[in-house]
């Protein structure tokens, strides 16, 4: 050969960057740009193919790699590879991809979005030159997958037809699941090699053979080739991805992807083969997918259905021949896979053709086409006698040196006679529906009610098949001088030294295999005489027997167990009820509390309990409240307005519970919040649906019903007392000697300004904390009034109370009266004295706020007062006569209080402080004296104003409930102001 | 570090909070005014989550800073902490933010009142959450979360949200509940709630005060693991995020990786190798936990009747995994773990958007039962004409959209070639060991989690196949306007970005599961920080006069 190319590199590159780059640049063209497409795929498989072509001669003594690092750290490279082998598959790869362009070009109809179509080619060209290329495991994987993807995008092409979408799922879902396993089968083999780098791994044979993990990773790899290459018993999807056009059929499915697999094992073959567990997996899953893909070839009606089968069958062959283990077996199997390549796309086109010219696949429809069409005819007999191995033709010859393998038996089972039994069986089966594919298609006569009228087809689109063709002779007979070369250096590339003496010559003279191929050939003739006419009137287009194994039964059933046994798993292992979860979220915390306790529970004593003696005062106090907690919860259920109001009585316990243990401001913050939340709560209750004296249960459900009452009371209680014990532990703990609560007692006045501690950690100290919270308050004011927007009360809460209704018939029968006169009166002192009230509170409120830094009070507790001014007016006078003097704009005042507080802290970055930090200073001013003017106040003032806001948002957008009207009824009133314009 | 970039740290919380109160002033006819605050306060947020990313990444010399609003002295002041994973969670939530934010912009956004408010002051609570490092102050961020995300679940109306919604207050209540008595708890047990105090109180506690923390360690992490939906405490997860609005549920995809997050940041600072007696501290029932996650939400979404339900479930099989790698405990595997996390959370909140513009096809749900009530209520979401279409509406929408599809469905299968795969690939690679041969829990996590891949695989091929292949009734084609699709972009670019990257993000990620092995730095960076000197007054205190 010539010399060796300087930049190998950059042609490398080029066979695998052209069909990336080529199926972006497809995937911008226009919608129906197809001749532009076909020409774009055609140059960038021609650019590639000669890029391989040039390459040659650098890799005929020994790889040609290079390197671009991607992920060094997890030792995994984008390594580009090319050794004997992998040029092979990659002229495969890139030739009849050329072919297949050109034919596609005639094949596609001008109305599809024919770039697409090109664009998912190129891309699959590029994910398949990938994986022939793939110098490292990891990046064989991930080419691997997109092959299966681009394969999925391809078969679903013309994805309004059922057939398309359900076999591009299958495939997907059978190859994908293939390509998970190879991931975990190289992660394992690079494990063991200890290196991702193919080299490294084809290195480390005897290692990988003699590891523990050789099983697992044998089988995980395993599945990935079977799925590709359609192995028993993952063959299924095969027959079902010709839902693909025909292009892709010839181009994926039967020259290039499937043969994914076989490379696969071809390419670990030094490391993974050899073994008994090698020869039992791969030896029987060959033998089993060769005799039932050929035997079910013969009974398809669909002459795509037939091909698709009879690649099955010659997987199966090329599996078979790989599973041997034999250096002979080896050198067999790549041969047949280039002369499969040959035949098989040749075959597929010439169906294609038949298919687009007469309008039907249907073997039982279809005869006589060697008139309408005879070039078509020879060129497709002459390839299907390649596939039925007739001598002279490329098929032939790697069908004899499979025969003279079944019949070498190397090593000396006693199954030896049923090798080469087998073998000739299946040859006799390729025999028949080789024969049936030629007979049933071209001869006879003439069909008559074909949906249209055959002829030949242009002289490009036949182009592919006559070069393939040509191919399939030449080879046939000088195969020594055609193929020879290359299929030297592709099996030295695998086995080096291994490399056994072969020949290629056409005659061997009279032998074993020899005689099996005859018996075929006249077995085979023999059956289809016989059985044609069964065959073809059987009305299932497939084997009877079968049945019971039908992949796609079998495929569909397992998809189907899958999707229901989700559905169990997810019913019974989860829920969508509330209760349940709740109960979850309460039992695993108890659970995980006493588990993590359990290591340390000796601590659990230790250092003793200090108690404090109690105080018959605090005692009372704290059963009063007990009980008004109780009586809450046991009325939640049927009293709301009672549970609310024991509630409130609760609340007031810990209030003065504060008091007692001298924390005023505490207590003076939660009395006003027991107040307002009481009060709103109260406001709110009216709109609840009506109370339920009794809810039904079925006599049936009464057991269980009971069972999970006890159970609810049980996990109450057991929570209850968990949060009681650890509050009684903390409280009986000896204090942390160095516990941050003393700084902030010690700092606070000296450097918060402030005597009040509570204060100035809310204002100062943990000043990020109170703008969380306001911020919190803010937002639950403004889910109420968004909810509030578009409440829907339930029809039975829609009439009005009774006690109004009580009082307007009371006012409508009295002529003097008004309706409304009643409550006029009933409430005039009270809302006199609310009326009167305001401006009390607001001082209060005022006064709360100055003194809230040094004395109990301060922002928050200011705001809630201020709100129970706005609350006292609104129930004393009702919301239109309030609306009409006052107008509030709660959401200004969120809005303000919030943005205050937030430039407050913002304010510190111009003295060049972190957010939030305070400086104060003593101010002496007029009446009032010297006062601390800390900037934290400024802070106070954001809370105020936000405290204000969001409560009385609240309290408004309840009160607006009571004047909106039913749509349907006409309004008493002039219309209420929307609540979004009052806000 | 000085003048403005200083502030930096607090300004992801500081400034959605400013633009959420600026915004509340207007009434929600100003859209023009309220879009474009919002808009530039999030793209302000993503430049500096990337400037606060850039600070503390390979190149720098610090792997992590302290900033104390207040200036008050550590331990006892709020601390904020930026290092590897708050920053990197930080440009997550920004990016994610972002893209959620444009594709609201064209319809959700105005289909209830507040929306925008509600939106960043989520985003304040979730970076808060993120930056703090202090226990209480996690708790206050929490709840602005929550309740941020209680208005946002419930907006857009209608009876399913409002039923959801219920639960799902329910259900976070709970967790808040037992939040705050695990951190009264921590505080009682040990006298501190700054964490980095915390870490360092640990070692020598007093017995009884062990057996205290230990417990409160049980409660907290109960709280947070509810937060991040691990099994069997998730089962709010997927309805809830199906129920909400797009626009919610894609921006939700962080709020349980907020949990994870600080399962994540707790554990690994507290129960280090040097915590003594709490070293590894529920390592093992994180594994658990997280493995049988993955097995429920994949049956979940192998189970779903609808996109956004098992888009749902892909949130929780994503939180999961990341909760097995840690428990698992290699430092490879969690690197890939956090990898992983980030294309999960960028996908996840993307396939929300897509599958609500692919479910626009279906027809509108009956109207009947969405009558209004009441003369004065709340206009229906888009039943009026006030709605106005913004800007133009993409035409080649079902193209744009498988493209989308096909890349989120990838990556959150772990499907070649994008960032899911690489980010599962680590794991698997952590999970091998050195040498010899693997542990059950090593085949475990690699064989659930392969498992997986091939379950949402299936789920998403089942529904890309019915929305994108299935010929209709019509030709009606989805109405997707350019902001919306630029919503979108935004978050699949992002993956796409992160993918072609991967070496660096890995790096990154490895990065910080180093740093967040070494607790003891940590510590140092928070107890070691002096309190500021203003530039107005160089050399004294920040506090002016005494009385």
């Amino acid at each position: 050969m010539t010399d060796t190319l300087a930049r190998p590199d950059l042609l490398l590159l080029s066979m695998i960057l052209a069909p990336w780059v080529g199926a972006v640049l497809a995937g911008l063209l226009p919608r129906y740009a197809r001749n532009g497409a076909a020409a774009l795929s055609w140059v960038v498989a021609l650019v590639g193919l000669v890029s391989a072509i040039l390459l040659y001669p650098n890799i005929t003594d020994g790889p040609v790699r290079h390197e671009i690092r991607w992920m060094p750290s997890l030792g995994i490279d984008f390594v580009l590879r090319l050794d004997g082998l992998s040029w092979l598959f990659s002229v495969l790869v890139l030739g009849i991809g050329a072919l297949v362009v050109l034919y596609a070009r005639y094949y596609m109809s001008p109305k599809d979005p024919v770039p697409r179509f090109f664009a998912y080619l190129l891309a699959f060209m590029g994910a398949m030159q990938g994986v022939v290329m793939a110098g490292n495991l990891v990046q064989l994987a991930i080419f691997w997958e997109l092959t299966s993807l681009f394969s999925f995008l391809l078969i679903g092409y013309w994805y309004n037809n059922q057939l398309a979408r359900d076999g591009a799922r299958m495939a997907l879902t059978v190859t994908a699941a293939g390509g998970l396993c190879l991931l975990i089968g190289v992660l394992l083999l690079g494990h063991i090699a200890g290196s991702y780098d193919l080299d490294v791994v084809l290195g480390a044979g005897d290692q990988i053979k003699r590891s523990p993990l050789y099983l697992p990773m044998l089988v995980f790899v395993l599945l990935g080739a079977f799925t590709k290459s359609a192995q028993f018993p993952f063959h299924f999807w095969l027959p079902r991805a010709m839902a693909a056009p025909t292009p892709v059929s010839a181009y994926l499915h039967s020259a290039t992807m499937v043969k994914a697999g076989i490379f696969l094992m071809m390419r670990l073959w030094p490391v993974l083969a050899g073994t008994e567990e090698w020869y039992a997996i791969v030896g029987t899953a060959g033998i089993l997918t060769l005799l039932i893909g050929a035997y079910a070839a013969i009974f398809q009606h669909d002459l795509k259905g037939l091909l698709a089968y009879s690649t099955i069958s010659h997987l199966g062959l090329i599996t078979l021949l790989l599973g041997l283990g034999t250096p002979l077996g080896f050198v067999a199997a790549l041969f047949h896979t280039l002369n499969h390549a040959t035949f098989k796309a040749s075959l597929f086109m010439a169906a294609g053709i038949i298919d687009h010219e007469t309008g039907t696949r249907d073997l039982r429809r279809l005869s006589g086409l060697r008139k309408a069409m005879p070039i078509t005819a020879t060129l497709a007999i002459v390839a299907a006698a390649a596939m039925a191995g007739v001598p002279l033709l490329n098929g032939f010859l790697s069908k004899e040196m499979f025969l003279a393998e079944a019949v070498s038996n190397p090593r000396d089972y006693d199954r030896n006679l049923l090798l080469p039994v087998l073998a000739t069986l299946a040859s006799t089966f390729a025999v028949l529906y080789s024969l049936r594919f030629i007979h049933q298609t071209f001869f006879g006569p003439p069909a008559q009610d074909l949906p249209s009228t055959p002829h030949e087809p242009p002289h490009w689109m036949r182009f592919p098949i006559e070069l393939l063709v040509l191919i399939c002779v030449v080879v046939g007979i000088i195969p020594g001088l055609t193929i020879g070369p290359f299929l030297a250096t592709g099996v030295q590339s695998v086995l080096g030294e291994a490399t056994p003496y072969y020949s290629l010559a056409v005659w061997h003279g009279f032998n074993l295999p020899l005689l099996m191929s005859l018996v075929a050939l006249a077995g085979g003739t023999v059956l289809y005489v016989l059985f044609r006419r069964p065959i073809n009137t059987n009305p299932h287009g497939g084997p009877r027997l079968f049945r019971p194994f039908d992949g796609v039964r079998i495929f569909d059933g397992v998809m189907n167990g899958l999707t229901a046994a989700s559905e169990r798993g997810a019913s019974v292992f989860g829920t969508n009820r509330l209760q349940p979860q709740l109960r979850n979220i309460i039992l695993v915390m108890l659970l995980a509390a006493v588990l993590a306790a359990l290591p340390f529970w000796s601590g659990l004593g230790a250092n003793g309990f200090t108690l404090t003696p109690p105080d018959p005062g605090f005692v009372v106090l704290w059963l009063l409240g007990i009980g008004c907690a109780l009586i809450a919860a046991w009325q939640a259920k049927y009293h709301r307005l009672a549970a609310v109001v024991m509630l409130g009585g609760a609340g007031l316990a810990s209030c003065i519970s504060f008091v007692w243990l001298s924390a005023p401001d505490l207590a003076t913050t939660q009395l006003l919040v027991e107040v307002v939340t009481t009060v709103l709560l109260l406001l709110g209750l009216r709109w609840l649906p009506k109370r339920q004296d009794a809810i039904h249960i079925p006599p049936s459900e009464q057991r269980r019903a009971k069972a999970r009452r006890v159970s609810d009371l049980l996990v109450a209680i057991a929570f209850g007392a968990f949060t009681a014990a650890i509050a009684f532990r903390v409280m009986t703990m000896p204090a942390a000697p160095d516990g941050i609560g003393r700084f902030f007692l010690e700092h606070a006045y000296e450097q918060g300004g402030g005597r009040n501690v509570v204060n100035v950690l809310l204002v100062d100290f943990r000043a990020l904390d109170t703008l969380g919270e306001i911020s919190v308050l803010g937002l639950v004011g403004l889910t109420v009034f968004a909810l509030l927007l578009r409440f829907r009360p339930g029809a039975d809460s829609l009439s009005a109370p009774e006690q109004q209704r009580v009082q307007r018939a009371s006012d409508e029968r009295h002529e003097t009266r008004q309706p409304g006169d009643t409550l006029q009166d009933t409430m005039l002192v009270p809302r006199v004295v609310m009326q009167w009230l305001f401006p009390v509170i607001v001082l209060f409120a005022v006064h709360l706020f100055l003194r809230g830094h040094d004395e109990p009070g301060g922002g928050f507790a200011a705001g809630i007062a201020m709100s129970i001014a706005f609350i006292l007016q609104y129930m004393a006078s009702g919301t239109r006569w309030v609306e009409d003097r006052l107008r509030i704009r709660p959401l200004k005042w969120v809005a303000l209080g919030l943005g205050i507080a937030t430039l407050t802290g913002m304010g510190s970055w111009i003295f060049g402080y972190p957010f939030l930090t305070s400086w104060f200073r003593y101010a002496e001013l007029p009446v009032l004296g010297r006062v601390p003017l800390p900037s934290a106040i400024l802070f106070d003032i954001g809370v105020f104003g936000l405290v204000v806001g969001s409560t009385v948002l609240v309290l408004i957008a309840l009160a607006h409930q009571s004047l909106r009207k039913p749509r349907d009824r006409a309004p008493a009133h002039p219309p209420a102001p929307p609540l979004e314009e009052v806000v | 570090m000085t003048g403005w970039s200083a502030h930096l740290a607090v300004m992801p919380v500081a400034l959605p909070m400013l633009a959420a109160a600026f915004l509340l002033l207007f009434n929600e006819d100003r859209r023009r005014l309220k879009a474009i605050v919002t808009i530039a306060t999030v793209a302000a947020l993503v430049v500096v989550s990337a400037l606060l990313l850039q600070s503390v990444s390979a190149g720098s010399a610090v792997p992590a800073w302290v900033y104390v609003p207040g200036n008050w002295p550590t331990p006892f002041a709020i601390t904020l902490v930026v290092d590897r994973l708050s920053a990197m969670m930080l440009v997550l939530s920004s990016i994610l933010s972002l893209g959620t934010l444009l594709f609201s912009l064209a319809r959700w956004a105005w289909a209830g009142p507040r929306f925008l408010a509600f939106f960043l002051l989520l985003v304040a609570g979730v970076n808060g959450a993120l930056l703090t490092g202090d226990l209480f102050n996690l708790f206050v961020f929490f709840e602005v979360m929550l309740a941020a995300s209680y208005g946002l679940l419930l907006h857009g109306s209608g009876e399913k949200r409002v039923r959801m919604g219920l639960a799902y207050v329910a259900v976070n209540l709970t967790a808040s509940m037992l939040f705050l008595i695990g951190v009264s708890l921590v505080y009682g047990a040990t006298g501190t709630l700054n964490m980095a105090d915390l870490a360092r109180r640990l070692s020598d506690l007093p017995p009884e005060n062990q057996t205290l923390f230990a417990v409160a360690s049980a409660v907290l992490g109960t709280a947070f693991l509810v937060k991040a939906s691990m099994w069997p405490l998730g089962f709010w997860l997927p309805r809830t995020y199906a129920a909400a609005s797009a626009p919610a549920a894609a921006v939700f995809a962080i709020l349980s990786k907020v949990g994870v997050y600080v399962v994540l940041r707790l554990s690994l600072l507290l129960f280090g190798t040097d915590a003594g007696a709490f070293a590894g501290f529920g390592a093992d029932w994180l594994f658990v936990g997280g493995i049988l996650t993955v097995l429920f939400g994949t049956a979940g979404a192998m189970a779903a009747r609808n996109l956004p339900y098992a888009a749902g479930c892909c949130v929780m099989i994503s939180s999961g995994t990341v909760l097995a790698a840690l428990g698992f405990g290699t430092d490879a595997a969690l690197g890939g773990a956090l990898f992983y996390m980030a294309g999960s959370i960028l996908a996840g909140g993307a396939l929300f958007l897509l599958a609500e513009i692919l479910e626009r096809e279906a027809p509108e749900a009956a109207l009947a039962a969405d009558a209004r009530v009441f003369a004065d209520e709340y206009e229906d979401p888009f039943g009026s004409t006030t709605v106005e279409e913004n800007g133009p509406v993409i035409p080649a929408a079902i193209a744009l959209a498988s493209a989308g599809f096909l890349i989120c469905g990838l990556l959150l299968a772990g499907i070649p070639p994008f960032a899911g795969f690489i980010g599962k690939l680590t794991i698997f690679l952590g999970a091998l060991p050195r040498e010899g041969s693997l542990s059950g829990a090593a085949w475990t996590l690699i064989a659930v989690l392969t498992l997986s891949s091939f379950g949402v695989l299936m789920t998403l091929l089942r529904f890309g196949v019915a929305y994108l292949w299935t010929p209709g009734d019509g030709t009606k084609l989805p109405v997707v306007r350019i902001v919306e699709f630029s919503g979108i972009a935004t978050l699949l670019l992002a993956c796409i970005l992160l993918t072609l990257w991967s070496e660096k993000g890995l790096a990154y990620a490895d990065g910080a599961v180093s740093w967040l092995r070494d607790p003891g730095a940590y510590v140092r960076a928070v107890m070691e920080h002096q309190p500021w000197h203003g530039d107005a007054s160089p050399g004294n205190a920040p506090q002016g006069d005494t009385p």
